[in-house]
């Protein structure tokens, strides 16, 4: 009785799409699996067995204590997340000012102003990397998790202002008017008005800016490679470099960088995809 | 959507405005811009060791782009970057608007689960990337082979990244593998924008979803498609990260891997006997700036302005 | 142009059913109106014929043959939406000769098609402009012209004059009717709008909660309702109801006593054993007139007084609470917190028992009967 109203072709349409889709899965994940999974090994189970799931026989966490053991493992993963946290905490502030005070005041050279601040979204930030290096060693900066901030908030800055910029052109004008009548001060409608109304484009802005900061490589190489200020994916690069040939070290070591974003990503995919396709961006 | 655009004068709130616009401008034209302009003005000078900077015009440009080996290495790179970016254009960015296409068909089930899966591997690190395909396509593992044996395709696998032939292209297909999420998300974003109707008027007249998806999502996502190109442009020609990752500065074997990105950063901070060399690094991250800058002004004025936006 | 049937048509989304066996015969040539209000179904048993949603149970035949599992494409089935989901990156011409672009017809015959159906239609001046250039009337006749280029067997239209404002909505509501008169095509269509139901329909599908209340003409459903759901949703003002209790039955004459304890004789065959029970009693406002001059007559306190010119609407509080509204001659002079006395035929009245279906009324004088 059910099934006789479904058409075979859609029936046959779905299984397709289905098999695309999973063999497409398959192709994405299929990678990081193995290498999690071997990271739990010990090194005959590595490569004796590298794609079945470690079993009683092969299970062992030498990889991790190596790692633990060797690396300033923990340090490096303080630096990413302080350099992380406070970049986006700075950013978010600093960009939803501005894009407040680009969406809602009219003053000479707004829209200039607005596309000088988006100049960065395009061109990036590295090309600029001799003279930054330069500017950081006049600060007395290099080797120092402040610099890297400085840096990251820079480049944060053009996309985290135009998203928001476009977020707050949404917001109705009559919640500050009514404000205004009120007499509540600019500063004050900013912070107690408008900045709980944006929280939606606040988890997509923070996404945006937490990933790239996460994962660089460049300015970590770049403005603080040493004196235990490396960020996590340097350190990974600096372990690896050093201990290539055992692969216990390295498959945990990997694992140990994978692992932490994974969580972060599956807890908050929603909301990149929401603010997304909320028309935030685009 | 229209803007109506700012509305309240700036003249009742000067100071505010003053102090909401300051903090972010001064730090990103410090961090930034300054930089940048900094660098060009740089590349027109050269810092001998120990000496007074000097001003030498283009003679940093005539070196890289007339010296033999200077033109050589950074034509190289130029074109490798090139090949880079094609195949990211041929693969990527396909697959990505494929997948999304499938995903947005309607009544699909693990919808989200599907789009939540495939973007993971944008969000790991480049590094981490490289170090995991690395790892899969070591003969000294065989993992690599073991995959292809599934399939009865022993016989094809090889030293990918080893072999002067392969190394660049094995690399372009490790990058595309983890940046498809990029084209997937955003054009996946800009066909749920479209209006259910449209699809379900297409279906009335007479269109299979696949009709539906070339004659009428696919025109109203092409703002999209292009803007998604012009960042992949950009995106490679800024790389660095995986190359460095993988084969170090050297981009072995022989540079057949060498890039813009990797080829700025041994001019930059020199590699085995050559010296670092500011002036010089600063030289060829002002012709990656111009490089960029065409693609970005190409997109702006031929491409972007024929795609007209329409309101859905 | 073909003939619909509808056979115990069920849909469900998963444990939620939202049409429960639907039974309808289109006649071909017919232009049949669902109406009810939001969330009835009837935009979903809409979707149902278009092909666009799945059915759960029954069956459903266009032209004689079972469609159920036919793509849209193969029903011979045309629709306009309610947001005319013209193609934004398409030009007029194109929008219409879309579906036949699809179906491989050649060009010529396409371009004779669009051209015919543009003429018809006055878009002969607008085939070159895309969407965004056109006017919501406009778009509308649009909307109407790529449905009319694939002469389908049968139109669908889903709510398509509810973006338009109220004088188009008007003008296109005419200019439907008169395109049915000159396809003479079979016509379903979607509305919530009884005014719209009334005035183009030769049948009138009335869908509540995912059931089918009554089908008939227009006249009938104004005459003779059969659910209390279809007095009130057809007509306007609407229908006033109020609680009446049954004292007798005789032959074919029932004896009640309306709010504030008057006694009336109605025309209606009700059971001996509903004696001593309460009951809805339900009159038109226009068939109301002040004064004692009726079989019914029922007495309340002004509430609220709206004067349109022509007629005076006043709203009464009855005894029991219940509101009753009266249409009074324009000139009228009653003021608020008067009691006035409303007045009605016996043969205007309707009876509705405490599961709102209509007891059967025996005598129905001409003036309140749809029979010709």
């Amino acid at each position: 009785m059910m099934t006789k109203n479904i058409r075979r072709e859609d029936m046959s349409r779905a299984a397709i799409v289905h098999a695309i889709l999973l063999t497409y899965t398959l192709v994405a994940l299929y990678p990081i699996f193995l290498v999690i999974i071997n990271a739990f090994k010990s090194r005959k189970g590595i490569f004796s067995a590298p794609m079945s799931l470690p079993n009683a026989e092969t299970f062992s966490l030498e990889g991790f204590t190596k790692v633990l053991a060797r690396s300033n493992f923990e340090l490096f993963f303080f630096n990413s997340f302080t350099v992380t946290v406070v970049t986006i905490v700075i950013v978010l502030l600093l960009a939803s000012m501005a894009a407040w005070a680009l969406s809602e005041y009219k003053f000479p050279g707004n829209t200039w102003l607005a596309l000088y601040l988006a100049v960065g979204i395009m061109v990036p930030i590295r090309l600029g990397s001799v003279s930054i290096l330069n500017l950081i060693v006049e600060l007395g900066l290099i080797n120092t998790l402040t610099a890297l901030i400085l840096v990251y908030v820079a480049q944060g800055l053009p996309l985290a202002i135009f998203i928001l910029t476009e977020f707050m052109h949404q917001i109705p004008k009559d919640l500050k008017e009514a404000a205004r009548c009120d007499g509540v001060g600019e500063f004050k409608i900013f912070f107690a008005v408008i900045l709980p109304l944006i929280r939606p484009a606040v988890a997509t802005v923070a996404v945006f800016t937490m990933i790239p900061i996460w994962n660089d490589l460049w300015f970590p190489l770049i403005l603080a490679p040493g004196d235990g200020k490396q960020t996590i994916t340097l350190g990974i690069q600096q372990f690896i470099g050093q201990y290539v040939t055992d692969w216990n070290a390295v498959l945990a070591s990997l694992s140990l960088a994978i692992i932490p974003i994974l969580i972060l990503y599956l807890i908050f995919s929603r909301q990149l995809i929401r603010g997304l396709t909320s028309g935030a961006v685009k | 959507m229209a803007h109506s655009g700012p509305m309240t004068d700036w003249r009742k709130a000067k100071l505010p405005v003053f102090a909401f616009l300051a903090p972010a401008t001064i730090i990103y034209t410090l961090f930034m811009i300054y930089p940048l302009i900094d660098s060009i003005r740089l590349s027109f000078y050269t810092t001998p060791s120990g000496g007074e900077m000097a001003f030498v015009g283009f003679d940093n440009y005539r070196t890289i782009l007339g010296d033999p080996d200077w033109s050589a290495t950074f034509w190289n790179s130029f074109w490798n970057n090139m090949k880079f970016f094609a195949v990211h254009m041929l693969v990527q960015n396909p697959i990505g608007i494929a997948l999304a296409g499938i995903l947005s068909l309607p009544q699909l089930r693990f919808r989200n689960t599907y789009r939540t899966m495939m973007i993971m591997p944008t969000m790991l690190s480049v590094v981490i990337v490289g170090f995991i395909w690395q790892l899969i396509l070591s003969p000294v593992w065989g993992v690599g082979v073991d995959i292809l044996d599934i399939f009865g395709l022993k016989s094809l696998f090889g030293p990918w990244l080893g072999k002067e032939g392969s190394a660049l292209i094995t690399l372009s297909f490790i990058s595309v593998w983890q940046w498809v999420g990029i084209p997937l998300m955003l054009i996946y974003a800009a066909l749920l924008a479209i209006p259910d109707d449209l699809v379900d008027a297409a279906i009335v007249d007479g269109a299979t979803h696949f009709e539906v998806f070339l004659h009428i999502k696919l025109p109203l996502v092409l703002p999209t498609v292009a803007m998604v190109s012009i960042l992949t442009f950009v995106g490679n020609f800024n790389a660095f990260d995986l190359i460095y990752a993988v084969k170090g500065a050297l981009a072995g074997p022989n540079f057949s891997t060498d890039i813009m990105g990797t080829l700025f950063y041994r001019t930059f901070f020199g590699y085995q006997l050559q010296l670092g060399d500011p002036s010089l690094g600063a030289t060829v991250a002002s012709l990656m700036f111009l490089i960029i800058l065409a693609g970005v002004l190409f997109y702006l004025f031929a491409v972007q302005r024929r795609l007209a936006r329409y309101q859905l | 142009m073909a003939d619909l049937k509808l056979d115990q048509i069920r849909k469900s989304y998963g444990a939620v059913d939202v049409l429960h066996g639907i039974d309808l015969d289109v006649k071909d040539g017919e232009f049949v109106v669902f109406v009810g209000p939001s969330g009835c179904g009837k935009s979903t048993l809409l979707r149902i014929i278009a092909g666009l949603e799945d059915i759960t149970g029954g069956d459903l035949m266009i032209g004689g043959d079972v469609v159920n599992t036919k793509s849209p494409r193969d029903r011979g089935i045309a629709m306009v939406f309610q947001s005319y989901a013209l193609y934004p990156h398409m030009t007029v011409y194109k929008n219409m000769a879309f579906g036949l672009k699809l179906a491989n017809h050649d060009k010529s015959a396409i371009d004779q098609r669009v051209r015919e159906a543009a003429r018809i239609l006055q878009l002969d001046q607008l085939l070159d402009r895309r969407p965004s250039e056109l006017s919501g009337g406009q778009r509308q006749r649009v909307a109407i012209g790529r449905a009319i280029v694939r002469q389908p067997k049968v139109f669908l239209f889903d709510e398509p004059l509810s973006n338009l404002d109220a004088a188009l909505r008007v003008q296109t509501r005419i200019e439907i009717a008169k395109l049915h008169q000159e396809l003479k095509s079979t016509i379903v269509y979607v509305t919530h709008d009884q005014v719209e139901a009334m005035t183009l329909a030769d049948k009138i599908v009335v869908m509540n909660a995912g059931n089918v209340e009554q089908v008939g003409s227009p006249m009938q459903l104004y005459h003779h309702p059969q659910t209390r759901f279809v007095a009130g949703f057809i007509g306007s003002p609407a229908m006033n109801f109020t609680t009446v209790h049954i004292d007798a039955v005789e032959q074919g004459k029932v004896t009640v006593t309306v709010p504030g304890g008057a006694k009336a004789v109605l025309p209606f065959d009700v059971p001996a054993n509903d004696v001593g029970k309460d009951v809805e009693l339900g009159v038109r406002p226009e068939h109301l007139s002040l004064g004692e001059n009726g079989d019914l007559s029922i007495s309340g306190e002004v509430d609220v007084v709206e004067k349109l010119g022509d007629s005076t609407y006043l709203y009464l509080k009855l005894a029991n609470g219940d509101r009753f509204t009266v249409r009074a001659p324009g000139h009228s002079r009653i003021k608020i917190s008067e009691t006035v006395n409303a007045a009605a035929e016996a043969g205007a009245s309707h009876l509705f028992d405490a599961n709102g279906k209509a007891y059967a009324k025996l005598e129905c004088p001409a003036e309140y009967s749809a029979d010709e």
